[in-house]
């Protein structure tokens, strides 16, 4: 990211990192949303954050252990307490935080074969077989699947879009690779660009429902941005772009968040992208005052991200 | 609340005679109690509109039910999705302020709103659109996104989803007392979406995704009982001031309905609401169970102490997959 940017805000972004810290749980680097209980989400995103704010990554390595001791025996982790069982969301953030920060690749590998090998109910033809000829209320190509939030259910854009992103970092990191990765790709991408909403941009994940347009929502929009990066040229890329630019008065710093790290992964694709940014990151500026104030753990460790220098951990061609 | 009864719940028995091909045969593995109780009681609240006297409206009819609450920390359970200009998804904000100005001045220790929206990860986002942040933060009432909030496992007490536990949020398990605050709407997967489909909203996201896609593959009827069973709301605010009818609950048609229904069971309240709806209430799945052992549907069992219901209602239109709703 720019250093100008980072000059600007960086005293908010130190009281947003202070904050960081000063919710880590005892004893551990690992955070919770809003309370004392080990959550993924925000223990992947505290790290990220952490870790580019440092000049020196060695003392990281040593945080990942916290999150490490979360990991599931299969290689994938729980969104929160251990017994929560499987959820890929929290999988894909944990992988793509460990390669970040530079965990080992045996490591990491083990948990981005879980990652390729989960798969959501639609890669059963039974289950494509019923959303093709009784449950089609909901308008969308079985036929490509991505990845599901948890087992047994069907594919989703979040969790799809951020096994994308992972994924892609683990190929290009040599720790994975083979026809099924291709094939897991392409077809997460496919489901992607199949579930758009009309006039660009995503919600959950249902476009059309009776008939009815949706209207897309502005995190998972940033997010499948993101995992979409290489097919920039694609129309339905270049819509939802446009449509997320147009969100820059969004009035959460979540969103917000989400949107500048989308946004800056397409910094050089248009004249118009790199003031939207400039007006996003003021715009969040204000929304992020006062850190303590802020109930989500996640939204602060977003905002010092989306108001930070460092890499993009979200942008799948870095 | 009796639990001398038990017995095991069969859907056909349930059903017999009704006709209602439509109408999901639901089971529950093992034995359910009966949790009625010998009467329920309901108020039909006239108010024609969101800028009236809600306060004292909601006052006076929470007077009714002589509820004991003092001490007691009140959880507020809005219906949250997403902002959509025009249309009336969400629970109004002012009836939600309204109603908790009404708990604190009838002896309430405290009053938190709380909800997990079930497509919308960015609660935050929803609060600010529909109104909900300027509403809270003036009368200074504090919020919990149930999507985010630390997690319990609880086992359930009925099984008709075939889950044997649900992760849920602990604020909302350690609530005093729970007040569903629903909108009055069509529904295009559950036929109406009341004080009981309400409650799909305290199942965290966290746990089970946006939207909360295992609810759905295990049926939404069979879940919103067990979600019911093993969370009961201890009373319910309906917002009927503004419903929706046709292709609810996101891109319906703002329906006035003039009411606000208060209940102390979920059950009589959604029986009463879909009657004012013109729904025939053992046509939707979930409550035709529900009567059968959460609480009361049939009129004889339900006091109404505010207005009766109306001789005749204009039906809420409803999609064309769902016409047998509004037959008798």
């Amino acid at each position: 990211m720019k250093p100008l940017f980072s000059e600007k805000y960086r005293s908010l972004r130190g009281r947003l990192l202070e904050e960081l810290l000063h919710r880590r749980l005892p004893g551990a680097a690992v955070w919770s949303h809003c309370g004392t209980q080990f959550c993924a989400e925000p223990t992947s995103l505290a790290l990220l954050a952490l870790f580019f704010s440092q000049s020196s990554s060695s003392a990281m390595k040593d945080d990942l252990k916290p999150l490490l001791a979360h990991r599931l025996s299969d290689g994938t982790w729980p969104s929160a307490t251990d017994g929560a069982g499987v959820n890929v969301w929290a999988t894909a953030l944990a992988v793509n935080t460990l390669m970040i920060l530079g965990a080992d690749s045996v490591t990491s590998k083990v948990s981005v074969k879980a990652l390729v090998q989960c798969r959501p109910l639609e890669a059963s033809w039974l289950v494509r077989l019923k959303f093709r000829f009784s449950d089609r209320q909901v308008r969308f190509d079985p036929a490509k699947y991505g990845w599901p939030w948890v087992p047994d259910t069907v594919s989703w854009v979040v969790p799809t879009s951020m096994a994308l992103i992972t994924l892609e970092r683990a190929k290009r990191r040599g720790l994975v690779g083979g026809a099924e990765l291709e094939n897991r790709l392409r077809l997460g991408a496919e489901m992607l660009l199949d579930r758009v909403c009309m006039g660009g941009g995503w919600n959950a994940g249902n476009a059309i429902v009776y008939g009815v347009p949706l209207r897309p929502h502005i995190d998972a929009t940033a997010i499948a941005l993101g995992a979409l990066r290489l097919h920039y040229q694609h129309p339905v890329v270049r819509n939802s772009l446009t449509w997320l630019l147009g969100c820059i008065q969004c009035r959460s710093a979540y969103s917000l968040a989400w949107l500048i790290l989308a946004i800056d992964a397409y910094r050089d694709v248009g004249a118009d992208v790199v003031p939207a940014l400039a007006a996003a990151r003021d715009r969040l500026a204000d929304l992020v005052l006062d850190p303590r104030s802020m109930a989500d753990t996640s939204t602060i460790a977003l905002a010092a991200l989306a108001l930070g220098a460092g890499e993009n951990p979200f942008e799948e061609s870095a | 609340m009796s639990n001398s009864m038990s017995r095991r719940i069969f859907g056909g028995a349930l059903l017999a005679g009704t006709g209602a091909l439509a109408v999901e045969r639901m089971r529950s593995v093992g034995w359910v109690a009966d949790r009625r109780k010998p009467r329920s009681r309901v108020a039909i609240l006239h108010e024609g509109s969101y800028a009236g006297p809600l306060d004292r409206v909601l006052v006076d009819g929470l007077r009714l039910f002589d509820l004991e609450l003092h001490g007691k920390s009140v959880l507020l359970k809005p219906n949250l999705v997403e902002s959509i200009p025009g249309a009336e998804v969400n629970t109004n904000p002012r009836l939600v302020g309204a109603a908790a100005t009404a708990f604190l001045a009838l002896g309430a220790a405290s009053v938190l709103v709380a909800e997990g929206p079930g497509h919308q990860r960015d609660t935050q986002l929803v609060l600010e659109e529909t109104g909900f942040s300027a509403e809270l933060k003036e009368r200074r009432i504090g919020f919990v996104d149930l999507n985010r909030d630390e997690i319990v496992k609880r086992p359930l007490v009925t099984q008709f989803t075939g889950l044997d536990h649900l992760w849920l949020p602990r604020t909302v398990l350690a609530a005093g007392f729970v007040v569903s605050m629903p909108k009055v709407k069509t529904h295009h997967w559950a036929g109406v979406t009341l004080s009981m489909k309400n409650l799909f909203g305290v199942v965290p996201g966290i746990a089970y995704g946006w939207p909360k896609n295992v609810l759905h593959w295990r049926g939404i009827d069979r879940s919103i009982l067990d979600i019911n069973a093993a969370v009961p709301a201890h009373f319910v605010i309906a917002d009927g001031i503004v419903g929706m009818e046709g292709n609810g609950p996101l891109n319906g048609t703002p329906r006035n309905l003039g009411r606000i229904v208060l209940a102390d069971d979920p059950v009589a309240a959604d029986f009463t609401c879909a009657r004012l709806m013109g729904i025939n209430p053992l046509r939707v799945s979930h409550l035709a169970q529900a009567g059968e052992f959460l609480g009361n549907g049939a009129p004889e069992r339900i006091i109404q102490l505010g207005e009766q219901l109306p001789r005749t209602v204009e039906p809420f239109a409803v999609l064309p997959e769902f016409a047998y709703l509004t037959q008798a």
